[in-house]
């Protein structure tokens, strides 16, 4: 859940990125900390925690907080998550999903992985639900991962196929991307730290952000 | 929502707390990893503790229902430099303290005993 704290004049906020194994969230954050890392040097602050198996595969989260300027006088601070996509990891995803104010639902847009998608898009919906939330609570916004590898002639799902398989509603923002190129990376963090600050702000003190 | 009132509340526990227990840094963390205020030494890196704390507080409460157990009495970590322990505050906010291995966490459990009700009654 959403802080914000008057006396730092500072919002604080959740952001989960959520999806099948190898899917590309950890990648999105990685790609997100190398943008920092470049434009602010040495006088960085934040810093990429991971937790993960030998094999790089998230075992428990990874997190990046990231400033983002201000917002209504208040500093707005994103705590960015990821959760591990491994359908074994079930428990610790559930814990990672605690608070959570914003989704980046990252789709792996390989067409083997259709029905992972589906599943781990089920899975949110029933750990949403466990804390009492539905996507209509949150900040959410889809991202269709790796369709940068149709130009490698694999094949892909594209994006109307993909909205299509998630039942996504129209007012839901999408984005076509490549985490590994950075392409509509940033602009997916953008769009869904707006929406998540304004669902927190009308949420806790009754206006639109 | 934290008011300026409520976190010098919490932020004047904390410092009453190092002082008692002659501890290094405290901070308080909510379940989902935010940071929500710390007293003590600067040079520690809050915001990553508070995520990791949260983290392993909500494992080791897993690990505690996996074994038929309700919940652990005390979570605590030991260091060369600092040790680390963990009280829950209400369901949603932790209380971590650091403190030197020379000092006794004995006394340390007892002077965060003493605080807890403090800080739960600004929640």
């Amino acid at each position: 859940m959403a802080i914000i704290n008057l006396k730092e004049k500072k919002i604080q906020v959740k952001i989960v990125y959520y999806g099948p194994g190898r899917s590309g969230k950890t990648t999105n954050l990685r790609y997100i900390f190398k943008k920092l890392q470049e434009k602010y040097g040495e006088s960085l602050k934040s810093n990429l925690i991971s937790i993960d198996t030998k094999g790089e595969r998230t075992l428990f989260l990874d997190f990046l907080p990231v400033g983002l300027g201000q917002i209504n006088g208040l500093d707005l601070n994103l705590q960015l998550y990821t959760t591990p996509g491994q359908v074994i990891y079930e428990s610790t995803r559930k814990l990672v999903l605690r608070g959570v104010d914003g989704v980046v639902f990252v789709a792996d847009s390989l067409a083997t992985r259709k029905e992972a998608n589906v599943e781990s898009y089920q899975n949110l919906l029933t750990n949403l639900k466990e804390y009492g939330l539905t996507t209509e609570d949150i900040g959410l916004a889809f991202q269709w991962n790796k369709q940068d590898l149709q130009e490698k002639g694999i094949p892909v799902m594209d994006a109307k196929s993909m909205e299509d398989l998630l039942q996504v509603g129209q007012d839901v923002p999408t984005f076509s991307a490549s985490a590994l190129q950075g392409t509509n990376v940033l602009k997916t963090l953008n769009i869904v730290a707006k929406l998540t600050v304004s669902k927190v702000l009308k949420k806790m003190i009754g206006i639109e952000g | 929502m934290l008011t300026e009132e409520k976190v010098n509340r919490l932020e004047a526990s904390l410092a009453k707390l190092l002082d008692d227990a002659g501890a290094t840094y405290a901070f308080l963390a909510d379940m989902g990893g935010n940071l929500i205020c710390s007293a003590g030494r600067s040079d520690f890196d809050g915001t990553s503790l508070a995520v990791l704390s949260a983290a392993n507080f909500a494992a080791t409460r897993e690990m505690a229902s996996l074994i038929g157990e309700k919940d652990f009495s005390l979570l605590f970590h030991r260091g060369e430099n600092e040790n680390i322990h963990f009280t829950r505050i209400n369901p949603d906010v932790l209380l971590i303290v650091l403190f030197k291995p020379y000092l006794s966490l004995g006394l340390l459990r007892l002077k965060v005993e003493n605080v807890k009700k403090e800080i739960a009654s600004v929640f």
